[in-house]
């Protein structure tokens, strides 16, 4: 049986293919990666991008979770001065209704009230960025403006609207509270109820002056009912955060193995097409050289 | 009858065979490292006739020389050198393809991802201008790489046009050097002698049309004929018939026979078929499924839009604008001007943001084509990378079919100088013993004349 004699051929195929392998192992140790391409494995590729894009939203769901937070805190804090204020008012309330005080003692204690009022609207027209908190989705206009016709001497600007953020795949949370909902709510309304204290300290009986009272403890239960509402979206939000750090990673590792390369592998496989290629060279370095004309003289 | 006379004609007979041997051999040597050349082999009998009724040995005769040559096994390396030249061919456009849809932080799909983040950002902060103005950069950025990856295919589909002219243009020199061979073939073979070198120059251009269009040979009553697969004659004895190429109205390059007859979509194998392949049939599958993402896509936005209200109150305009004709995914364009314009609000008031979530309920939400745009995406580029390794793996494994016919042919036809040279030893040693007997007969002539001249 007669052999292909041509022997360079066949030998310059076979370093074509070491060199191809060499080429592919340095390119994936020195990338990390195992897919470049799409061709290289067209499934993971494909998968790749849709964790891609599932980590992008996850990312973001974070980003939105922070930010919610910081505006929820923020809420939360003037929420909690406002609730300090109702407190001061209700002591002042109570000492005014006793039946000792004279009506200057009164008047006096009616224009703290007053200030009291102004602090109360003052917070419950925060803004974050512009942005009113308390105003419902009526976002460029304070929450409440100075309105004579008005008992309470204020009026409600803002609307009911309630804006949600996503902050899961299907995990919304609320981010504001209607400021009518909090400052001027039919079972505890706190500018009406601090109006209505600063009138019974002006001309009413100590009577008129305790119902004030009663009402403005009953706004304050309103007022720490809504913080109730900031909270949960607070502790919502960081339970939700704890999980898109885990799934962050979780994704990540899914990405590294889709089309990464395990770097003990690919330095193996480094090794071996090293070893394949100069095993290959060798041979041809002992073999092109050699013919029958070497040995006829 | 045995005398010195005939002694002498047989070794000078044997000096000419083995000179002509020597020949041929120096002819394998010196043609060791030529693409195509079949090594040839000397004939040699040995000659005799019969006087009396009796055997009478006349030496060696030379018969000539054949080229050893498989015609089995050259088709056989023809089909398979078809199947390369059009996996390559294949294999080079969509590997200009899968590298253009390869991004992972660019492209589409990284776009598609950005809008949709910085439209989730938007939930918080619906009324700042710089959030909206951020999603409508997005937008642009995400037409733009629709615009690339309709681009990428595109250009793929006219690298692949112009392919098939200058392949063609290569198939109509060679048939022309085929049936000028064939017709010097003729007249050798006319004269009795053997082709040799010219038959081998025409299998090895054979071999190089092959590799542009899938070829078939047959020998119809002596007249070798050269068609393409499906039949269209390219070369008929030692007339050539020269293919055509033109424009259709869609722009791509169409092949015509000799008789002007459209045989495009019946070419296959070579670099013709290859092209004609990914242009036709592989190219335009991706090129619809992206374009039926642009499409739908802009048209799940565009209704996501129409679903709110912008910054001022208006109800939410198109996003995007899909040209009606044409390629969706190549002339997608952003319709929005100002970032004021995204339809983030549900109620009309400018810090609602409640249309945010319809807005980014079409990256969950399934288009008409069955599946979310980041799915149907993910699959576009799944597609991309299996039509690429189908190619590559496809060529990787003709490769080394073709490898195996190469150097089963080469151990048939191959030179090997190593026989070569034993074989002229050979000669040269029947050369020296054949030049001895002639010495020798030489020597033997003069014994005989100094015999005769002592005598007298």
């Amino acid at each position: 049986m007669r052999v292909d004699p041509n022997l360079s051929a066949l030998l310059n195929i076979g370093i074509q293919g070491t060199e191809q392998a060499l080429n592919t192992a340095v390119q994936q140790v020195a990338t990390g990666q195992r897919v470049s391409v799409p061709s290289d494995d067209p499934a993971a590729a494909a998968e790749n991008l849709q964790s891609l894009a599932e980590s992008a939203n996850v990312d973001q769901y974070t980003k939105n979770g922070d930010a919610v937070l910081s505006q929820a805190q923020m809420a939360d804090s003037a929420l909690s001065n406002v609730v300090s204020e109702l407190n001061q008012a209700i002591t002042l309330g109570t000492q005014g209704a006793d039946g000792s005080m004279t009506s200057e003692n009164r008047a006096a204690i009616a224009t703290q009230v007053q200030s009291i009022l102004s602090q109360v609207v003052s917070q419950a027209n925060t803004t974050s960025n512009g942005v009113s908190l308390f105003a419902g989705t009526a976002a460029t206009v304070p929450a409440f403006a100075s309105d004579s016709t008005s008992p309470t001497g204020y009026s409600y600007q803002g609307n009911s609207g309630v804006n949600s953020t996503a902050v899961g795949d299907n995990l919304q949370v609320n981010v504001n509270v209607p400021g009518d909902q909090i400052f001027t709510n039919a079972n505890g309304n706190v500018l009406g109820s601090l109006s209505q204290l600063i009138s019974a300290l002006g001309s009413g009986t100590s009577t008129d002056i305790g119902d004030a009272v009663a009402g403005v403890k009953s706004a304050l239960t309103n007022v720490s009912q809504q913080r109730v509402i900031y909270a949960g979206v607070v502790n919502q939000i960081n339970a939700q955060e704890s999980y898109l750090s885990q799934e962050t990673i979780s994704l990540t590792s899914q990405q590294q193995s889709l089309t990464g390369v395990d770097m003990s592998t690919a330095v193996s496989n480094l090794t071996q097409a090293q070893i394949a290629h100069s095993t290959i060279l060798a041979a041809a370095a002992k073999v092109l050289p050699t013919s029958l004309l070497d040995y006829l003289n | 009858m045995i005398g010195l006379n005939s002694s002498l004609s047989i070794a000078t007979e044997a000096l000419g065979a083995q000179t002509a041997a020597l020949e041929v051999a120096n002819n394998n040597i010196a043609n060791a490292n030529t693409p195509g050349y079949s090594r040839q082999v000397v004939s040699l009998s040995s000659a005799a006739s019969i006087q009396n009724g009796t055997t009478v040995d006349e030496g060696v005769s030379y018969q000539g020389f054949t080229s050893v040559r498989d015609t089995v096994l050259d088709m056989a390396i023809n089909a398979a050198t078809s199947d390369q030249g059009s996996l390559t061919a294949q294999n080079t456009l969509l590997t200009q393809i899968n590298s253009a849809f390869s991004g992972t932080t660019t492209g589409i799909g990284a776009s598609l991802s950005t809008l949709f983040s910085d439209l989730s950002a938007l939930s918080t902060t619906p009324s700042d201008s710089s959030a909206r103005q951020t999603v409508l950069s997005d937008a642009n950025a995400l037409v733009d790489a629709f615009q690339q990856g309709a681009a990428a295919l595109s250009n793929a589909s006219s690298a692949a046009n112009q392919q098939v002219s200058s392949a063609v243009a290569q198939v109509n020199e060679l048939s022309q050097q085929i049936a000028a061979l064939n017709g010097q073939i003729a007249s050798a073979g006319a004269n009795g002698s053997d082709g040799g070198a010219l038959t081998d120059q025409r299998d090895e251009l054979t071999t190089q049309l092959a590799q542009l269009l899938g070829v078939s040979t047959t020998q119809t009553g002596g007249t070798p004929t050269l068609t393409t697969t499906n039949g269209s004659p390219l070369v008929i004895g030692d007339s050539s018939y020269q293919l055509q190429v033109t424009t259709a109205a869609d722009g791509t390059t169409h092949v015509l026979d000799g008789q002007g007859n459209d045989i495009t979509d019946e070419l296959t194998g070579g670099t013709i078929g290859g092209a004609i392949t990914a242009r036709d049939n592989t190219i335009p599958a991706l090129s619809q499924q992206l374009d039926a993402l642009a499409s739908q896509f802009a048209s799940a936005m565009n209704n996501a839009q129409a679903a709110g209200y912008d910054l001022n109150g208006n109800p939410g305009a198109a996003m995007f604008t899909v040209p009606a004709t044409g390629s969706a995914a190549a002339g997608i364009t952003v319709a929005l001007t100002n970032g004021s314009q995204i339809a983030a609000s549900s109620d009309g008031s400018t810090g609602s943001s409640g249309n945010v979530t319809t807005l980014l309920a079409v990256q969950s939400t399934n288009l008409p084509s069955a599946a979310n745009p980041t799915d149907s995406y993910a699959n576009l580029v799944g597609n991309i990378g299996f039509a690429g390794s189908q190619a590559s793996s496809g060529l990787t494994a003709t490769t080394s079919s073709l490898q195996q016919l190469t150097s089963q042919q080469g151990s048939e036809s191959g030179v090997s100088i190593d026989e070569e040279t034993s074989n002229l030893i050979r000669y040269q040693q029947a050369y020296t013993a054949s030049a001895r007997v002639i010495s020798t007969i030489n020597d033997m002539y003069t014994v005989l004349m100094n015999m005769s001249l002592g005598e007298s």
